[in-house]
């Protein structure tokens, strides 16, 4: 009987391994809960009915977004703002799912595991969340952008700081009156869902020679004393490399070539750096990294000329080949070059509850050096000028060719030179034109209004 | 302002923060019931060595005898075998039962063949000693008792009958939430469901109070406990299957009187293996005949409306054969036997493709074999090659490996292959610890939430700490198996009973890690609480086990 008693013990072994593996769960539900809760298909928040007892969302003033009355939902008197904040803000339904009311639906109404979904109403505490954007500043900016009737992206970020000023994505739709999307119309609302700010991603063009110079001003010591001869094409690795229209740009130094947007001075540049210097250079960049903006992760850029023949390296220097990037992603290597190459991540968050705040892990500073500081330096120095109204601004245009019998997409990334106004943007217009021409106007606009925001009125 | 509604939503939420806590308090007070009215440690007979006039007590019903030190009574005699013969008791008085030793063992100068009763004052020689069979009385040093048993009291804990009042009363307060939450379905019939399943709660007590005049009832309430909740739960969802559920209860009850009545003698027992086997392998025979396919599985046999699952019966027999009585055990002949019979049983169920059932098979072998042999390199052996053939299938299986997809990786198949598992843990999220409200919830949506699932639906509508109770309630009955393993009246009992519990916790650790994705989705149920008859009806074969190797089955009447 003894014998039997002590060979039980197994048995005993697997029931402690079963509650091991209780345990385990109940640490998982612990940690996963906010997460699992949040699904779209769950019926105890989806639809109009989970908001009945949602927070509020409010801008950096102050200025309501979004806010329950009685039972429904209703959103900021102004179209534009509503319009324009679609991808920030979110609609009554989960279609969105990186706008704050799907991502925090449950911090909005007050999720807890203590309590579960099903507190009574009565009961129920919800929570506000404050956001950085600026509604005005967004209102212009979506106004801009979809007056050009494309689907598009635009971003402007304090480098300093890391809050997201304006974001807007078109296509875009009134939450208030949310379209219903059919076989007619869906050419109309194509990627509706997506916030390209941070879950698409685009050939750069030229704006990619951002990354080139950065390599260059690294790699090639005598670069400011060289000079180039453009004849408008050449022929690089057996094959032809073309300016814009083939336009000749003559003799050029590396400034030159840069404000010009010399594709020939780039690709003969990206050809001498070499395959592997200019992949380490993107991958210090963080071009194939996805970027985690409270809780979302950006979409990934690409860069990889592990396989390219010399053309092709030549083409991925000026930004075509298969390079791709994402407007976020442009926003912050450019906030990194105007604040001596380190990065601030963005955040949309400016206050909400502990919770909130712990979820997205406001309080640690994800910075990174994606640019040597004294190439950073350098770069901003040499980088084209602008002004913007009362605004001094370095940026780079980029006319990004797609193929496909598709205009190209428009670019324009940079940051602003004032100290009052640590701005960076990035800005893309898909099937458009130049980048000077189509997103130039809507950049200009945002950065204007957004400095506005920072200045105060 | 004086609000009246918010007045009943803290009643609401009351109610439903009270309830686990009840639920703990149940389980609690079950388990306290099983520790008390037990007998003082005491030696049964003790054995004096007639050379030293050293006393051995003899504490259990069956003890081997031998050099070795795992035996109960150990001789330090070279001339002993390791193990040498085994001393029994049974209604009839003493035995001993000489296990093939070398010198042999005899009784009053006697060579003894198979059982040979002893009587007091008799002297039994292994070996070379010779012990004198006298009286439990003559061994005056106290006996520690196993912690489980630890100041036992004669009474116990909680009455049966108060035990069966606070189960009614939990059943009734799931009831008024169900009622509570209608949908706009008719509010009243959960009531009715409630009333059914106080009656047939209530007439199983009288039967085995009155009746059987049996003086403990903890282990069928905890059952009745169990089943009750699941009842319940059906009624918000498939009401039909709620009727089922208790129709199956009874029959479980039914069945597990009988058992525990078969297997009162496990000596006449030992007699009907081989047809017992025969049976096990023609109902799984059946099933592939004339089984219907559901849900990947062919072992469902349909007569009229009833469905039926035989492989739930068969892991009854199953253990029913497996165990078996000390001085039987160890024989070679029997173990091939059994092992032989546990391949054709796996076997069988593998091509009925049903996994889990022939997993849970496999894990009750491999326990049984253990227990009997106690022999590591055999389970090892075991255990590698149910890999081997598990990597196998899944290598040249495709829908094999198709089931394993989505393991671990359920949210990136949330619409497809982890759709189950993916809504299991949201509602379990959206449950909280007190849970939305019986007959609130969500789940009850989902295919196969009332079995395969209920751990979620429970966690969801009841809140996780009732579900973790309610595992707990079942996971612990191996314990309590454990604590009795020395004091059952044969190691057939203690053997059964053991693996009767460590079957009920594979049982649980596959349904409920399964639907929460620690473990692939293998389509098991929660012993008691999932709905299905065949299960129900299993698992109350397999407590009567437990109940039978408690010594208090059998010989305590009121």
């Amino acid at each position: 009987m003894k014998r039997i008693l002590k060979r039980s013990t197994l048995i005993l072994v697997f029931t402690i391994l079963f509650i091991g593996g209780a345990a385990f769960f109940c640490v998982e539900l612990v940690i996963n809960a906010d997460d699992w809760a949040n699904q779209p298909y769950n019926a105890h928040i989806s639809g109009n009915g989970g908001l009945e007892q949602a927070g509020a969302i409010y801008d950096r003033n102050g200025v309501t977004l979004a806010k329950t009355e009685g039972s429904s939902r209703v959103y900021n008197e102004n179209y534009s703002v509503r319009t324009g904040l679609l991808h920030t803000v979110g609609d009554n339904s989960l279609n969105i799912s990186t706008a704050v009311q799907s991502k925090y639906r449950s911090q909005l109404t007050g999720y807890s595991l203590i309590w579960g979904l099903n507190m009574p109403q009565s009961l129920r505490t919800s929570h506000d969340i404050t956001l950085t954007v600026d509604s005005n500043a967004s209102a212009a900016t979506y106004d801009a952008l979809s007056s050009l009737g494309k689907p598009g992206a635009c971003v402007v970020y304090n480098y300093k700081t890391g809050e997201v000023i304006s974001s807007v994505s078109t296509y875009s739709y009134d939450p208030e009156a949310p379209p219903e999307i059919n076989e007619d119309n869906e050419h109309e609302y194509e990627g509706v869902y997506l916030d390209h700010v941070l879950s698409s991603s685009y050939t750069p063009g030229s704006i990619f020679k951002l990354v080139t110079s950065v390599a260059a001003i690294e790699n090639i010591p005598d670069l400011f004393e060289r000079t180039w001869y453009c004849e408008g094409h050449e022929d690089i690795g057996g094959q032809e490399v073309r300016c814009v229209d083939s336009e000749a740009h003559g003799t050029l130094n590396f400034e030159g070539a840069l404000e010009q947007s010399c594709n020939i001075v780039f690709a003969e540049l990206a050809v001498e750096i070499g395959a592997e210097k200019m992949t380490a250079t993107a991958e210090k960049m963080g071009i194939n990294l996805s970027y985690e903006i409270d809780d979302v992760s950006t979409a990934k850029g690409h860069y990889d000329v592990s396989k390219a023949s010399t053309n092709e390296l030549a083409w991925s220097g000026v930004g075509q080949y298969n390079n791709e990037v994402n407007p976020m992603q442009m926003a912050i290597i450019c906030g990194a070059i105007a604040n001596g190459g380190n990065s601030v991540n963005p955040t949309y968050i400016k206050s909400g509850t502990g919770d909130l705040l712990k979820m997205v892990g406001l309080n640690d500073t994800k910075s990174r050096e994606l640019v040597n500081p004294s190439t950073a330096l350098t770069l901003s120095q040499v980088m084209p000028s602008y002004t913007f109204g009362s605004l001094s601004v370095r940026a780079k245009t980029g006319t990004a060719e797609v193929g496909d019998e598709k205009s190209p997409n428009a670019w324009m990334v940079g940051f602003s030179t004032d100290e009052d106004c640590p701005l960076a943007f990035a800005c893309v217009v898909e099937d458009a034109g130049f980048g000077s021409q189509y997103a130039r106007p809507v950049a200009e606009t945002a950065m204007q209004n957004a400095a506005l925001a920072i200045r105060g009125y | 302002m004086f609000n009246f509604s918010v007045v009943i939503d803290i009643g609401v939420v009351a109610l439903r923060i009270l309830l686990p806590l009840y639920a703990i308090f149940i389980v609690y007070e079950c388990y306290a019931a099983m520790r008390r009215r037990r007998r003082p440690e005491k030696p049964l007979v003790t054995l004096m060595n007639t050379r030293t006039f050293e006393k051995i007590p003899v504490l259990f019903w069956e003890n081997s005898i031998g050099r070795k030190k795992s035996n109960d009574i150990v001789v330090e005699d070279a001339a002993v075998s390791r193990v040498h013969a085994v001393l029994l008791r049974r209604d009839e008085g003493w035995f001993i039962n000489d296990t093939e030793s070398l010198h042999g063992t005899f009784v009053n100068g006697r060579r003894t063949e198979d059982r040979t009763q002893v009587y007091i004052d008799d002297i039994i020689r292994v070996g070379n000693t010779d012990f004198q069979f006298l009286r439990g009385d003559e061994y005056n040093e106290e006996l520690r008792s196993s912690w489980f048993f630890k100041n036992p009291s004669r009474k116990p804990a909680v009455k049966s009958w108060k035990l069966m009042l606070m189960i009614t009363l939990f059943h009734f307060f799931m009831t008024v939430e169900a009622v509570y939450w209608n949908d706009g379905k008719n509010p009243f019939s959960p009531l009715i469901i409630f009333g059914i399943v106080a009656a047939v709660d209530w007439c199983m007590f009288i039967v085995s109070y009155f009746g059987l005049r049996r003086t403990t009832f903890e282990l069928e309430a905890l059952a009745l406990f169990l089943s009750g909740i699941g009842t319940i739960l059906l009624a918000r969802q498939y009401e039909r299957s709620a009727y089922m559920q208790v129709i199956s209860t009874v029959v479980g009850f039914v069945i597990f009187c009988a058992i525990i009545k078969l297997i009162e003698d496990p000596d006449k027992l030992y007699r009907f293996r081989i047809p017992l086997m025969i049976s096990a392998v023609g109902l799984l025979g059946v099933s592939i005949v004339f089984g219907k396919v559901t849900n990947g599985a062919a072992n469902w046999i349909y007569i009229g409306p009833l469905s039926f699952q035989p492989s739930e019966l068969v892991k009854v027999i199953y253990i029913l054969i497996g165990a078996g009585a000390l001085d039987k055990l160890n024989t070679k002949k029997d173990l091939f036997i059994f092992i032989g019979f546990s391949v054709v049983c796996v076997g069988l169920l593998a091509v009925m493709r049903d996994l889990g059932t022939a997993l849970i098979f496999f894990v009750t072998f491999l326990l049984i074999a253990f227990m009997r042999s106690g022999d590591f390199k055999t389970i090892i052996l075991a255990v590698s090659a149910a890999v081997f053939g598990a990597i196998f299938a899944i290598r040249f299986m495709p829908y094999v490996a198709d089931r394993f997809k989505a393991y671990r990786h359920v949210w990136e198949y949330a619409q497809a292959e982890g759709y189950q598992q993916t809504h299991v843990l949201t509602f379990i999220a959206s449950g909280g610890l007190f849970g939305v409200g019986i007959g609130n919830g969500f789940l009850k949506q989902v295919a196969a939430s009332e079995s395969d699932l209920v751990f979620g639906l429970v966690a969801e509508e009841m809140g996780i700490i009732v579900a973790i109770t309610l595992a707990l309630a079942v996971a612990l009955l191996v314990v309590y198996a454990r604590a009795i393993t020395t004091r059952s009246r044969s190691t057939f009992y203690s053997i059964s009973a053991c693996c009767a519990a460590g079957l009920l916790v594979v049982q649980l650790t596959l349904n409920i890690f399964g639907a929460t994705d620690l473990l692939p989705l293998t389509g098991v149920t929660f012993p008691f609480i999932s709905a299905g008859g065949s299960s129900v009806i299993g698992c109350w074969g397999l407590i009567a086990f437990i109940k039978a190797a408690d010594e208090r089955t059998y010989s305590m009447k009121r």
